[in-house]
């Protein structure tokens, strides 16, 4: 066989070498650890506890966004089975039920961050709010969309920290 | 029915790298979440590369793990000039170099007599069932490193000798030995 030969070998084999490749074991969870080591122990850089601060400011940008641009007269509102306080109430009230019953499910599982609670309360803080804004206003669908965002975001959060997905593999 | 099939291509491709962008912008603010999904994208092509370079699995594990705590440090310096996966393959090369310097000596590594005993094994009979990762895993170190970083990864010789502190000359050098080896182990004549 000869160089030429050798040479087109070679170039085909690289050209169908993969591209990817799986590791044997899960690397995220001493990746995930080292960072948060790394948020612990610095101040300095940004790490869970101001990322999910950014996220609840940001969910209180959005909404009063939100209530600006719907303050246009654009429309006509949707229609709704409930309105005002009482759709306010069963939405937090129907939010809680399934938050606690997560909770309790994940009672035994550790969590992938130690400040998890916290940003709970973050997220808590700025239901408070909208909802504080929901008691002047309660029609505002804009609002409305608002609190069930932050309900969603505390969902997802218990679920993401208590199983995150190289555990669900 | 093509163009259109193109087209739908062409806007998932632009969709993708809308959302990579998004999540860029929120692991430059700290949110860790965006980054394990950044890292799920990519933590394949990345132990790819890493596995080629370091020729152990075990090793390759851990040298993933540090690039990707060191990417969450460095990430800020990414411009969004080149392509991400393009700026994250350069980054994982430089670092996964740097993890290898620090395990068992760089020197040891480096300057020992010339490690793998596996070049003096039988080649694989069929020229059709090469593995040619398998080869390259088998390749001596210095070969190895320079031999992934040029054919592969696409480096100058000038690049890959800055990265790993040699001569231009030993980085052309060890790249003929890993062809000379290959050439051989893949069942083909001496020039």
């Amino acid at each position: 066989m000869t160089k030429t030969n050798f040479d087109d070998a070679l170039k085909q084999q690289l050209d169908t070498l993969p591209e990817e490749k799986h590791p044997e074991r899960d690397l995220w969870r001493g990746v995930a650890l080292a960072l948060e080591n790394e948020a612990d122990t610095s101040t300095a850089k940004p790490g869970w506890r101001s990322g999910w601060a950014a996220m609840a400011a940001s969910v209180a940008l959005i909404a009063m966004v939100s209530w600006y641009s719907l303050q246009q007269p654009s429309g006509p509102t949707e229609p709704s089975a409930i309105t005002g306080e009482a759709l306010v109430q069963a939405l937090s009230q129907q939010h809680e039920q399934q938050k606690q019953a997560l909770l309790v499910e994940y009672t035994d599982t550790p969590a992938l961050a130690d400040n998890w609670q916290q940003q709970l309360d973050e997220l808590d803080d700025a239901a408070a709010a909208i909802k504080a804004a929901l008691a002047e206003d309660p029609d505002n669908p804009a609002l409305l969309r608002m609190l069930q965002n932050v309900y969603q975001q505390q969902i997802t959060l218990i679920e993401r920290v208590h199983a995150p997905k190289w555990q669900r593999i | 029915m093509e163009q259109s099939s193109c087209t739908v291509v062409d806007a998932q491709e632009t969709f993708s790298r809308a959302r990579e962008q998004t999540l860029i912008e929120s692991v430059k603010g700290g949110d860790t979440l965006a980054y394990h999904e950044l890292y799920d994208a990519h933590v394949k092509r990345v132990y790819a590369l890493c596995y080629r370079l370091t020729g152990d699995k075990a090793l390759a594990e851990d040298a993933t793990q540090e690039v990707f705590i060191q990417l969450w440090r460095k990430i800020s310096n990414f411009t969004g000039q080149s392509r991400f996966s393009t700026w994250l393959h350069s980054v994982a090369a430089n670092v996964t170099v740097s993890y290898m310097r620090k395990q068992r000596g760089w020197f040891q590594r480096m300057f020992s007599i010339d490690e793998s005993e596996a070049q003096y094994h039988a080649a694989p009979a069929d020229a059709h069932s090469i593995d040619l990762e398998a080869l390259i895993v088998r390749l001596p170190e210095r070969a190895r490193m320079v031999f992934v970083l040029h054919a592969i990864e696409g480096y100058r010789h000038e690049d890959i000798a800055s990265m790993l502190g040699m001569a231009v000359g030993s980085s052309k050098a060890q790249f003929h030995r890993a062809r000379q080896l290959l050439k051989a182990w893949m069942g083909y004549d001496e020039d």
